[in-house]
């Protein structure tokens, strides 16, 4: 047991008692710095249900969350596929495409969105330049800040499937794709039937961490949608949250709807879960 | 043996050295200037009164003045909060109002009663006591290109219609592209939350009533953002996400002809970037703001951050002590004309003194400063949510202010939301802030 309590003790003070204490506050209604809190009971998530802002910050987080996942793992898989291949320059190459998940957070965010200002900014330069565009799209108004802070995600966070997925395509017997080679499989076929189930497991945890990570994603959507009124655009459940807690001064409403995202994502998982392992047995 | 000799004196130094330091009571300032030289200034300052106190260090953190209520409520939340800071207006009275500073009524008196600037005697007081004194004022303006104005032979806007009808006569295309915007403004929230005080005042208009509700659904508000929807038409089309240096940026460098809501700090940029052939008032001039159909007078916004000293905090009377030295005009001065144009004197007697005076810039854009004073003696200016100074009485300014409900209004209706139905909208979510924090019954 001695043995064990250190690992108790770290999984207790850092991972539970926040967790408890967050569902604890939730029942109250507590302001953001004040001590002084009374007992509500469920009375903050009855709020939420009938909160308009609420609906509307989930739905742009699934937005925000399954467009980021989706084209992180197509152009992720994609790109892991051309850089497995051989060809000069690849260890270059490779190293190149990790730079984006390598900056900080606040530079990439400082530099794209002086990249994409309409007035000044280099795409819209470009654009009008070679003619794609009559008129500056402006990426950073209300029309477009989404489109725009998901095209900067994918590109800071594609790196991470890139690597996953490269690392388990090195891992693959080359003697399958020789054989499928010898019974006349095309490159489509060879990538289906043999690529696709060798990367099964990999994709599943790239799929269920992504999501996750993208789902609860603070920084980055914080930074792209502050000091602009079109940042309301990009409100998503975690800006929420902190904006209940910390510009709303309800802390007790704010941890309500950090706890409904834990366990939005609690059931997503589980239902994940359940999914591929009903996925799994079929196979097997 | 010299050798151990000098290391154990050296060991003993160092450690007496820390030992002092420890003994020290830190004092930690957080204010909204960031200009360098200005942080430079209050530095300087800092350690001319250490010197003649060594008991006491004092720390000046610069905090950029759109995240400054953010970070304050943060600290607060976090139990860590400084010993003084600025704050706007409506967070010193909402601070006050829960207990949370000290009254500065000794620091208020160390500047005789009369010497001050009649419109900030009032700036954040809370049951008969002052709980702020604003560290220097500046007034919003309305800033447009005489040049570009006098070349298409157009009069300076003085209503809202006219703002519109100028802005648009002014904009130029070049081979199908826009490469000057009539009128410019940012899109950032603390901003919009200004404008919306700001230009109700102008339409005489109100947010609240005397009994503290929103008014949100009354005529002057639904003018107001019907006034925002031809804005939108004029404005360059990113205007929602333009900062607000974005604007000085756009003004200075010829890509917009008017700027509604600028700052004496904008001569900076102006002189900076701007080509030195029109970096002047002549070409960058400063004009009344303009008037809605339901007004009578101009407004603006008052820009002058109390410094609040906080309750618990274990230098408070140093940071009040520190304060008192900071307003004597050896050091006022020098931290006035560390950004001349925007950091006015809150002090009539410096305002007067011929070595204020004696500035270049000062002499240069005085029309700037005049254009300021003007507001000031007229009294039609208000901090932001402000539009009468019986609403510094209500605590909760700040919590509007902060849930972006207001910005979600305009913002509502510039997306083409009718005006009626944003401004119905807003005045929901904001009666049910406040019946949830007990400052509206239900």
């Amino acid at each position: 047991m001695l043995w064990i309590l250190p690992a108790l003790v770290l999984i207790g003070s850092l991972i539970l008692y926040p967790v408890g204490y967050a569902i604890w506050l939730s029942f109250l209604d507590k302001h953001s710095f004040f001590p002084a809190e009374r007992w509500v009971g469920l009375g903050n998530y009855l709020k939420i249900a009938w909160d308009v802002e609420f609906w509307d910050s989930l739905w742009k987080s699934v937005v925000y969350a399954a467009a980021t996942t989706g084209l992180q793992l197509v152009l992720g898989v994609a790109a892991a596929l051309v850089l497995h291949a051989t060809f000069r320059g690849r260890t270059v190459i490779r190293a190149l495409v990790l730079f984006p998940y390598m900056i900080p957070t606040i530079v990439a965010v400082i530099v794209w969105r002086w990249l994409l200002n309409e007035t000044y900014g280099v795409v819209d330069h470009l654009l009008l330049r070679v003619g794609l565009v009559r008129e500056p799209i402006v990426w950073l108004g209300v029309d477009h800040m989404m489109t725009s802070l998901i095209a900067v995600s994918v590109w800071q966070f594609t790196p991470f499937v890139i690597v996953s997925v490269l690392a388990r395509l090195q891992t693959i017997p080359l003697e399958l794709y020789e054989a499928a080679r010898v019974d006349g499989a095309a490159p489509w076929a060879r990538f289906r039937h043999i690529t696709l189930p060798q990367l099964r497991a990999v994709l599943f945890i790239v799929v269920l961490l992504r999501s996750i990570w993208m789902f609860t994603k603070f920084d980055t959507v914080w930074l792209w949608g502050e000091g602009a009124g079109a940042g309301r655009e990009i409100r998503t459940l975690p800006i929420y949250a902190y904006m209940r807690t910390f510009t709303y001064y309800q802390a007790g409403f704010g941890a309500a709807l950090a706890v409904i995202m834990f366990l939005l994502l609690m059931a997503a998982t589980l239902v994940y879960f359940r999914l591929y392992w009903r996925e799994e047995e079929a196979v097997a | 043996m010299i050798r151990r000799y000098m290391l154990v004196t050296a060991l003993v130094m160092a450690t007496a050295g820390a030992a002092g330091a420890a003994d020290k009571k830190v004092v930690r300032l957080w204010q909204t200037e960031t200009e360098p030289q200005t942080l430079a200034i209050l530095n300087q300052t800092a350690a001319a009164y250490e010197k003649t106190h060594p008991d006491v260090s004092i720390k000046v953190e610069g905090l950029a003045w759109g995240d400054l209520e953010r970070k304050l409520t943060a600290a607060l939340a976090a139990g860590a909060p400084p010993d003084a800071a600025h704050g706007q207006p409506i967070t010193c009275v909402s601070f006050a109002a829960k207990g949370l500073l000290r009254p500065v009524d000794d620091l208020a008196d160390s500047i005789p009663r009369d010497d001050l600037v009649d419109a900030f005697r009032n700036l954040c007081r809370w049951d008969g006591k002052t709980y702020g004194v604003g560290h220097s004022p500046a007034s919003s303006v309305f800033v447009y290109r005489k040049d570009l104005l006098a070349k298409k032979g157009l009069k300076v806007p003085r209503t809202w219609d006219d703002l519109v009808q100028v802005a648009d006569a002014l904009r130029e295309v070049k081979d199908g592209q826009v490469v000057r915007y009539g009128l410019t403004m940012t899109g950032q929230p603390l901003f919009i939350n200004i404008g919306v005080g700001e230009l109700l005042k102008t339409n005489g208009g109100r947010l609240f009533d005397a009994e503290g509700r929103p008014t949100l659904t009354e005529k002057p508000v639904i003018e107001l953002l019907d006034f925002y929807k031809k804005l939108n038409r004029v404005l360059p089309p990113g205007w929602t996400g333009h900062a607000y240096l974005d604007t000085f940026a756009n003004l200075a460098n010829g890509k917009a002809a008017m700027l509604y809501q600028a700052y004496g700090r904008g001569v900076g940029y102006i002189e900076k970037y701007a080509p030195k052939e029109i970096a002047d008032p002549e070409h960058f001039a400063v004009a009344d703001k303009v008037i809605g159909p339901s007004g009578k007078t101009p407004a603006a916004q008052l820009d002058c951050e109390p410094w609040m000293v906080f309750k618990d905090a274990k230098g408070a009377n140093e940071a009040v002590d520190f304060l008192k030295f900071f307003f004597k005009d050896e050091n006022y001065i020098p931290y006035l004309h560390s950004v001349p144009i925007h950091l006015l004197s809150i002090k009539k007697s410096t305002s007067r003194s011929p070595k204020y005076a004696d500035n270049a810039m000062i002499g240069k854009w005085r029309s700037w400063i005049d254009m300021q004073e003007k507001y000031f003696r007229n009294d039609w200016i208000k901090p932001v949510l402000v539009t009468d100074w019986d609403d510094m009485k209500k605590p909760y300014l700040l919590e509007v202010m902060g849930s972006g409900i207001l910005v979600d209004m305009v913002l509502d209706s510039v997306k083409g939301m009718p005006s009626a139905e944003a401004a119905a909208k807003a005045q929901k979510r904001v009666e049910e802030l406040l019946a949830s924090a007990g400052h509206l019954k239900k």
